[in-house]
């Protein structure tokens, strides 16, 4: 019953979104501006500072773990090698793709429901708690989570539309697939729960935005520490934080089942 | 026999009492209208009963399961019908239907929505969004939504604010409809004409529970029965026949209409007619003067405050 009932507010979600222009928009759009903007960010570095970027400190500690984990880079000229390190945080920039998604569409599921009148109704049937927040954070995160994988295999195909095929081998490496088939569902299924999560304790549309941005900016620390090569993931480091990112679904899920106070949203929410 | 049992259901929210130590049944059938005014804790009442909050000290019975307890066994055996509506505008009323229904056990959700959409006469326009609805026809898809699951019990929370008369109209003879068909049905109104005109019962609160009873016992215990009796050529020798009668307590006279105290008009009418007819009384018109109970309702309110009416 749990199964038809979390699928029931699956299909529920995704109709509402397909009739709202503006989260249509959110989902199936934004994310193919990020392999614009990316592929601009890595041809607008490698023809400023791709020749530069050996003698600069921070690359250089990053040429090293780079050449550390994909040994052919070392053969490559500085600007080639600077190239490949950019493409290489591809992976980890597409995790703004399902973080960008929930804080513009399930943070305000829960209190738009409330505002509408429809939760009311919603917990006067025999739904669960967690059926509830878990079928609203997968409405969003499962097309967040397709999104992130088209736009990945769009963007090997833009690579190789632009003359830089010759680099795919390096950058579609162990630790890709480990980003974007665990770490990026990982990382998915937490933001939208912390964005159900921030949704279920907000008063109104933009307490839930607000508060849902604070929970669920601190995961892009994940793309800084990774860009600036400060931690360099292995497929083993990968394996593992994705193995930690599950844990942790698990207990936010848990902890938005306790946080939700069905009382207090009907009783004191106005 | 009883389906809802209430047993000193109270609820605090902090040091505020909203609903205090209520203790009344509602038989299987029966239509209950609970009246009182704003923040008498009506619906603080219908959310325990319907399992959506939980009260502070005492408990009910529902359909045979106990409040506080296991509240999604309670949401598959009761229906509510919330203070607002509440769908989502931009689906469609059948799609609505069906997503609510998908939460029941044990019936095919798309059959019961038809059903239901067919009863509450908006089969035709069940492809279009609930955003373009006017206000009853979201009522009665939201009494469609309460019935959905075929529950025993109805909790219907004020289901006529707001309405204009035609679809108040409506809602009412649907809830007349439900009534017919066996249902209980719980229903909190401000509307006391309505209640009385729908309700086997009528329970009177203002956070602890005044009066329950039927409308006439209620009548009959706040206010004494009277007749009147409008007669064209009123004469001394009328008024005293009347007067003579041993049923009437208490008499008086303004112009040609006679109200007179008693307290079984049903039994002692055809005997003052007569009494009039005797004495040469052209009789136009016989008629029990209903005490509204609107002023019952206020009698009792105002009482519980100290005030006066």
């Amino acid at each position: 019953m749990s199964r038809k009932r979390i699928l029931n507010i699956l299909f529920k979600e995704w109709r509402v979104v397909l009739t709202d222009f503006s989260s249509s928009l959110i989902i199936f759009g934004l994310p193919f501006l990020l392999i614009g903007q990316l592929m601009l960010y890595v041809w607008l570095g490698v023809y400023f500072a791709g020749d530069k970027a050996g003698g600069i400190a921070v690359f250089q500690h990053a040429f090293s773990k780079l050449q550390g984990a994909v040994p052919a880079v070392a053969a490559l000229s500085t600007a080639e090698q600077f190239r490949v390190l950019l493409l290489n945080q591809f992976s980890f920039f597409l995790l703004l793709i399902p973080v960008m998604i929930a804080m513009n569409t399930v943070t305000f599921s829960i209190v738009d429901e409330k505002l509408s009148g429809s939760l009311e109704a919603l917990l006067s049937t025999p739904v669960r708690t967690w059926e509830l927040l878990l079928g609203k954070a997968l409405a969003g995160a499962v097309p967040a989570l397709l999104m992130t994988w088209i736009v990945g295999g769009v963007f090997l195909g833009v690579v190789a539309a632009v003359g830089w095929g010759n680099l795919i081998g390096m950058v579609v490496t162990p630790v890709w697939f480990m980003s974007l088939f665990l770490l990026t569902p990982a990382i998915t299924v937490l933001s939208f729960l912390l964005g159900v999560l921030g949704s279920a304790r907000a008063k109104d549309s933009k307490s839930a935005q607000n508060l849902s941005l604070v929970i669920i900016f601190p995961l892009f620390a994940l793309i800084a520490v990774q860009v600036t090569g400060i931690v360099w993931f292995t497929w083993l480091s990968a394996l593992v934080l994705a193995a930690v990112l599950i844990g942790i679904d698990y207990l936010v899920l848990r902890l938005a089942v306790s946080l939700f106070q069905r009382e207090s949203i009907i009783v004191r929410w106005r | 026999m009883a389906i809802i049992e209430v047993n000193g259901l109270t609820r605090k929210f902090s040091d505020r009492i909203a609903v205090d130590g209520l203790t009344f049944q509602v038989n299987q059938g029966e239509v209950l209208g609970f009246l009182g005014p704003n923040g008498a804790g009506k619906t603080t009442t219908i959310r325990m009963l319907a399992g959506i909050i939980a009260p502070t000290s005492g408990g009910a019975t529902v359909a045979g399961l106990r409040i506080p307890g296991d509240a999604e066994k309670l949401h598959e055996s009761i229906g509510m019908l919330t203070e607002t509506p509440g769908f989502y505008d931009r689906l469609s009323a059948g799609f609505n239907l069906t997503y609510f229904a998908g939460f029941y056990n044990g019936f095919d959700a798309q059959a019961q929505s038809e059903k239901y959409l067919k009863s509450m006469g908006l089969w035709e326009r069940r492809d279009s969004r609930v955003g373009t609805f006017s206000k009853g026809m979201k009522q009665r898809l939201a009494l469609a939504r309460a019935l959905l699951h075929e529950p025993k019990v109805l909790f219907l929370d004020e289901p006529t604010a707001g309405l204009d008369p035609e679809a108040a109209r409506e809602v009412r003879d649907l809830i007349k409809r439900l009534s017919a068909e066996g249902r209980t049905v719980f229903v909190s109104t401000h509307n006391l004409a309505e209640a009385e005109e729908l309700c086997h019962r009528i329970a009177i609160i203002r956070t602890s529970l005044l009066a329950i009873d039927t409308g006439q016992n209620l009548r009959d215990r706040f206010f004494r029965r009277q007749v009147i009796v409008r007669v064209q050529n009123m004469t001394p020798a009328i008024q005293e026949a009347a007067r003579r009668l041993t049923f009437v307590k208490q008499m008086q006279v303004a112009g040609n209409e006679l109200t007179i105290e008693m307290s079984e008009p049903e039994q002692n009418r055809p005997e003052l007619v007569q009494a009039v007819v005797n004495e040469g009384g052209r009789v136009l018109d016989v008629f029990e003067n209903k005490q509204p109970l609107e002023d019952i309702y206020l009698k009792l309110v105002h009482e519980e405050n100290g005030n006066e009416p």
